[in-house]
């Protein structure tokens, strides 16, 4: 008998979608929705944090081996339902009166049920099913405010694009599997070793170059990023949090397991892809957010920028005179920077909706997002804004916040690979995107105050406090806790 | 060892709380800052009471180790790198620092309650406090380097908001801003020898504990053989060092923000600028013996660094007209004995140590005494400072004049203080080195000695036309006595100021118990850390420690003594009888008392010379320089930045079609840039 309580994290949130879904079509009174989904999201939290170092693979039927339980995977699971729970706070406040709030707990339910499933999968088949769960998820989440015409525009985008992704993604896989046989990375990465002329055939190329975009799309690396901003801005804030803080980071996880596990034969190849990319994704993203006027299409290119940032992990991992130390510095660097930003980012949009929240309350504006509205914030909401400099002091990498450790980490592999060049790149791009950071906090710190304060609505407060107080207390950790994971999970994926 | 700790009262092991001696006054910080204002007296019970339960959990180490014998401790965990650690440590040297930070801290936070009554931002004055009395404890009990210096420049941080707490005062701002730059020259390059320790180690192959002092320690053989530029690395990271302590410990010449920092209140001086902070810097060699020991001359430059600064500030005390700031230059002053008897260790080993941590124990009583009791006399008589306008107090408050009395007798080391015990022995362990040392060890020895008629001379000055004759201004004929909070304190520190000599059995048993430090074996969770052989060390830096047992001769022994009688009679002559008039010499066109005045113009050379015309006229050249060369990069970079923005922003257009293109060119570059890269299909 197989011991399946390793998956009951990901069984607990599909029953809660279910739970919610059906509920929700019989009773009135649908706040208590956001408590089920609440209480369903901290039990498997509960259940990855307790087993954090758990192995477990399921090599018979049903799964065959498609599915696997590892630290690596349950650092993405943990980022998926902390990201989850965020969210879920946030919209008892957002949706709270909104009669359709049970579409809105199910998919995004579904949507961490579908990144769970790529974080755990080891076969390409899994892993496209759950990336494409929670696509479609989000696709229908993006435009849930469905009388807002941008909400309608942002979602349209983002599934035109992201359908366009997905059949290259298909393409590509359809590839890997006619020239290695097998869908599973495992068996993959020993198809190379068995027949060492494959990794030179144009066709594994061509496959190679379809999931990089795949992912990349996910992942919103320059030039497949062009749909995250104008979804981001036109999407609700809450589900701008899913995007770019879990389900970007789905992306990451299907992509280490991929390249790093599966397509490892190959890394010359991919080791230049990714140079270019990750240079291009982290530019281009701080440039063009520094020219941003909406917070939200600024945070928008931010994320894209710590995209490019994650990315050095590919860099890193294949360049071929890396020691075996910096490789898995660097996985452990990507693992917690990803685990930082997810914390980071998905609290500075909800801070945003609940600034936008509060400025639709008293001023009469066109748009609540644009970056004038912020001017003596500090003196309108003071709670609000000083949990929001602190957010953005940790997306920038300023101690005392785990947004500093986590760069830091990172930035050292290149130093310790001996890529002294991308390293410099690295850090004059983190300088860079200090100006546009410090530009929101003098804002609301010394701008002027364009009228009286707000009452603070304590629901949001409450989310952004509790992700403050995770930055620093992940930063003063005794023993580093996310450290440890990180450095336990890079090696159930290098192996070194 | 079992058979001990049967024989003593079981008291629980609290050594595994030792962090939260830093802890707790951190938390009184928060709680004061945040709703102090509305609790009892507006402000204080917070910080008082968190730094009460600092002193119960440092005392219980104490009895653990000193009666328990439980052994040296540490513990530490991996931060947000390996091998860069934080940790806590426990063995006689930061516990005799712990155990002095806490009293004095409690019970200058006792005085202050009653001190600070009036003020309306009383809640912040001691949130301040408590953060600084918990930092202080964070910089006593850090194992390694990192976190020492974190602490060194959070308590400097708390030591600028406090000198400038009455910042509506402009000299009060001014001065917090000149301890903050004064004491960042040294921490910069203190940072630097950090970084330098760290390299050499990793240089080693260590990849844990990396600056850790007791990891450092073991292996200190291996680092004596780097250099840097033809010297000595640990040499050169030493000097660094020393550069921190000079700020921090106000060492010639970066002593110049301590008598500024007087426009504090007196309790932040007595705090902060006299008993505890300025101690770190002293703390910091102590703790860092061993590799000042295993570095070629490193002590010698200590020695005499610290000699000198006794020497001079001693001078610079004679002329000074106002209370605080005598008090001020005699701590400079002590602090040069302190740091030059750690120098002196290049003869006598750890003993040196024991020694100058013994001297800060006494003088940190003392000076916190003679703050205190000089607050009461600003409390009492409307803050007039200047002992011109003094004279005659000791009727009106007489708690306040004994108490001073008591602070002054220890400072001059009058016979049985705690003074006596603990400064004549640094003069006799000077000679000693003298005599082993060579020629330059006299000069230290001389200056110390000389220190020693200046220190007596204006310490009874300052006693005397405060306290005794005939009042000489409107406010010092009715000055009021202080209330209980105050008296109390005074009464407590008297008591220390003048019999912790004799409770310590002349400090025998304080310098037994210190000279465990270092050569004993410190636990950890992991293992242990052997004791060092100083001996070895210090030939690896070419000292030769003495062994046990040189004497000075007697004459050496009494010296101290007859000059001490010998100060205190030129100023009872002077300024109790007035017998002398020195008016004719104190006079502005004396040349001598000129250069005292102006304090050997080391205020002019660093404010009029160096910032105004050197570096101003650096920055003119650098201004030009900037505005036309390198703002003229920054604009076109600036520029060629913005217009890349504005071009590719016109590629985000929002058109859907335009961005799936990007994608299939995406695609198509990246396929024709991999195939380029490997050469060709």
């Amino acid at each position: 008998m197989v011991d399946y309580t390793a998956l009951l994290p990901a069984g607990i949130v599909i029953v809660t979608a279910m739970i919610v879904l059906l509920t929700g079509l019989f009773i009135e009174q649908k706040k208590i929705l956001g408590y089920i989904t609440l209480v369903g999201l901290l039990t498997s939290l509960g259940l990855v944090l307790k087993d954090w170092n758990l192995t477990a693979t399921f090599d018979s039927a049903p799964f065959y081996g498609a599915i696997v339980v590892d630290p690596f995977a349950q650092i993405f699971n943990a980022m998926f339902l902390i990201v989850g729970v965020l969210v879920a706070i946030a919209a008892l406040k957002a949706y709270g009166d909104n009669p359709r709030q049970d579409e809105f707990y199910s998919m995004m339910l579904l949507a961490t049920v579908g990144m769970m499933v790529v974080a755990m999968s080891k076969d390409l088949l899994a892993l496209f099913i759950g990336f494409e769960l929670a696509s479609i998820a989000t696709y229908a989440m993006a435009g849930f405010d469905k009388r807002d015409p941008k909400s309608i525009e942002a979602a349209l985008k983002y599934f035109l694009i992201g359908g366009l992704s997905s059949s290259l993604m298909v393409f590509g896989i359809s590839y890997i599997y006619g020239l290695t046989g097998s869908t599973n990375i495992d068996a993959i990465a020993l198809a190379f070793g068995a027949n060492p002329g494959l990794a030179t055939t144009p066709a594994i190329l061509l496959a190679m170059v379809m999931l990089i975009a795949g992912f990349g799309f996910k992942m919103a690396f320059v030039p497949f990023h062009m749909w995250a901003p104008d979804t981001y801005e036109g999407a609700p804030s809450i589900v701008s949090a899913l995007l770019a803080a879990g389900s970007k980071k789905m992306g990451f996880a299907a992509a280490f397991r991929i390249f790093i596990v599966g397509l490892v034969a190959m890394k010359v190849d991919w080791y230049i892809a990714f140079m270019i990319l990750a240079v291009l994704t982290m530019t281009v993203g701080n440039i063009l957010a520094v020219m941003q006027t909406s917070i939200k299409r600024m945070l928008a290119y931010s994320s894209i920028a710590h995209a490019g940032y994650i990315a050095v992990v590919f860099v890193v991992v294949a360049y071929w005179n890396a020691p075996d130390s910096a490789v898995n510095l660097a996985v452990t660097g990507g693992l917690m920077h990803a685990f930082s930003h997810a914390i980071g980012k998905a609290a500075a949009f909800i801070a945003v909706a609940a600034i936008a929240y509060m400025i639709l309350s008293k001023d009469k504006v066109d748009d609540p997002n644009h970056v004038s509205n912020y001017d003596g914030l500090a003196k309108r909401a003071p709670m609000t804004a000083f949990l929001f400099a602190l957010l953005l002091c940790s997306l920038a990498g300023i101690p005392p916040l785990f947004g500093f450790t986590s760069k830091f980490v990172l930035f050292l592999s290149t130093i310790e690979a001996g890529l002294l060049g991308l390293a410099i790149i690295c850090v004059l791009n983190s300088a860079l995107s200090v100006y546009y950071y410090a530009k929101v906090v003098m804002r609301m710190y010394w701008g002027e105050p364009k009228g009286e304060a707000f009452v603070e609505p304590s629901t949001y407060v409450f989310v952004l406090a509790i992700a403050v107080i995770a930055l620093i207390a992940l930063f003063f950790a005794p023993g580093d806790l996310v450290y440890q994971w990180a450095e336990t999970a890079a090696h159930a994926v290098t192996g070194v | 060892m079992s058979d001990v700790a049967t024989a003593t009262t079981a008291l629980m092991d609290f050594r595994p709380y030792a962090h939260w001696i830093m802890l707790l006054p951190m938390i009184g910080f928060l709680l004061e800052l945040l709703i102090g204002k509305y609790t009892w007296r507006k402000g204080g019970m917070f910080a008082t009471l968190s730094i009460l339960g600092s002193v119960i959990i440092s005392y219980g180490c104490l009895y653990n180790v000193y009666v328990q014998h439980l052994g040296f401790w540490e513990y530490s965990w991996d931060w947000f790198y390996p091998g860069i650690v934080a940790g806590f440590t426990i063995d006689p040297l930061s516990l005799a620092m712990l155990c002095m930070v806490s009293f004095i801290s409690f019970f200058i936070h006792f005085y202050a309650i009653g001190y600070m009554s009036h003020d309306c931002a009383k809640n912040v004055y001691f949130a301040e406090t408590a953060l600084f009395t918990g930092s202080m404890f964070g910089l006593v009990l850090s194992n390694n380097l990192l976190q020492l210096f974190i602490f060194w420049e959070m308590v400097g941080v708390c030591s600028y908001l406090l000198i400038g707490f009455w910042w509506h005062k402009p000299e009060a701002a001014a001065a917090g801003k000149k301890a903050w730059m004064s004491c960042a020259v040294g921490d910069c390059l203190f940072l630097l020898g950090i970084a330098m320790m760290y390299t050499i180690m990793v240089k080693q192959g260590i990849t844990s504990e990396i600056i850790s002092f007791n990891n450092i320690f073991q292996n200190l053989e291996h680092l004596s053989h780097e250099t840097i530029f033809g010297m000595s690395a640990l040499t050169i990271i030493c000097i660094l060092f020393m550069c921190g302590v000079l700020g921090k410990s106000a060492g010639f010449p970066l002593h110049v923000w301590i008598p500024d920092a007087m426009e504090g209140p007196t309790t932040v001086s007595a705090l902060i600028h006299a008993a505890t902070m300025v101690t770190a810097g002293v703390y910091l060699i102590a703790r860092a013996f061993p590799i000042f020991l295993a570095a070629p001359n490193a002590l010698m430059i200590v020695a005499f660094m610290g000699a000198f600064t006794a020497l001079y500030a001693s001078t610079l005390g004679l002329v000074v007209n106002d209370l605080k700031r005598i008090f001020a230059y005699s701590t400079i002053s002590q602090l040069g004995y302190m740091i030059a008897i750690l120098g002196c260790g290049a003869v006598l080993g750890v003993a040196a140590v024991a020694y100058a941590l013994f001297h800060l124990v006494a003088h940190a009583f003392f000076k916190a005494l003679l703050f205190l009791s000089s607050g009461s006399v600003l409390h009492g008589i409307g803050n007039v400072r200047d002992i011109k306008e003094m004279g005659g107090l000791l009727k009106g408050m007489p708690w306040t004049g004994y108490a001073m009395l008591a602070g002054a007798l220890a400072l001059i080391a009058f016979p049985f203080t705690a003074g006596y015990y603990s400064k004549d022995r640094i003069i006799e362990d000077a000679y000693i080195y003298a005599t082993h040392g060579g020629d330059l060890g006299y000069l230290v020895w001389v200056f110390l000695v000389l220190g020693v008629i200046l220190t007596a001379t204006y310490t009874f000055r300052a006693w005397y036309l405060a306290m005794t004759g005939e009042p000489r201004s409107y406010p010092a004929i009715r000055p009021h006595e202080c209330g209980f909070w105050m008296k109390t304190t005074l009464v407590v520190l008297s008591v220390f100021a003048l019999g912790l000599g004799i409770m310590t059995g002349g400090g025998a048993k304080f310098w037994h118990f210190l000279e465990e430090t270092f050569v004993h074996e410190t636990h950890t969770a992991t293992g242990v850390y052997p004791g060092l052989d100083l001996h070895e060390i210090g030939l690896l830096g070419g000292n030769s420690l003495m062994a046990h047992g040189a004497h000075p001769p007697q004459w050496v022994i009494y010296l101290p003594l007859l000059l001490m009688i010998a100060g205190l009679a030129i100023a009872t002559t002077v300024y109790y009888k007035n017998r002398i008039d020195v008016s004719k010499y104190v006079k502005k066109d004396n040349p001598l008392y000129q250069i005292l005045w102006n304090k050997y113009y080391l205020d002019y050379l660093f404010k009029d010379i160096i910032a105004e015309k050197i570096i101003m006229t650096v920055f003119t050249f650098w201004d030009v320089l900037d505005r036309y060369v390198i703002d003229g990069v920054v604009n076109l970079l600036s520029w060629i930045t913005i217009q890349s923005g504005q071009v590719s922003r016109k590629l985000q257009t929002g058109v859907v079609q335009n961005y799936a293109t990007a994608v299939i060119f995406g695609v198509s570059m990246l396929m024709i840039l991999v195939i380029m890269f490997r050469g060709g299909l």
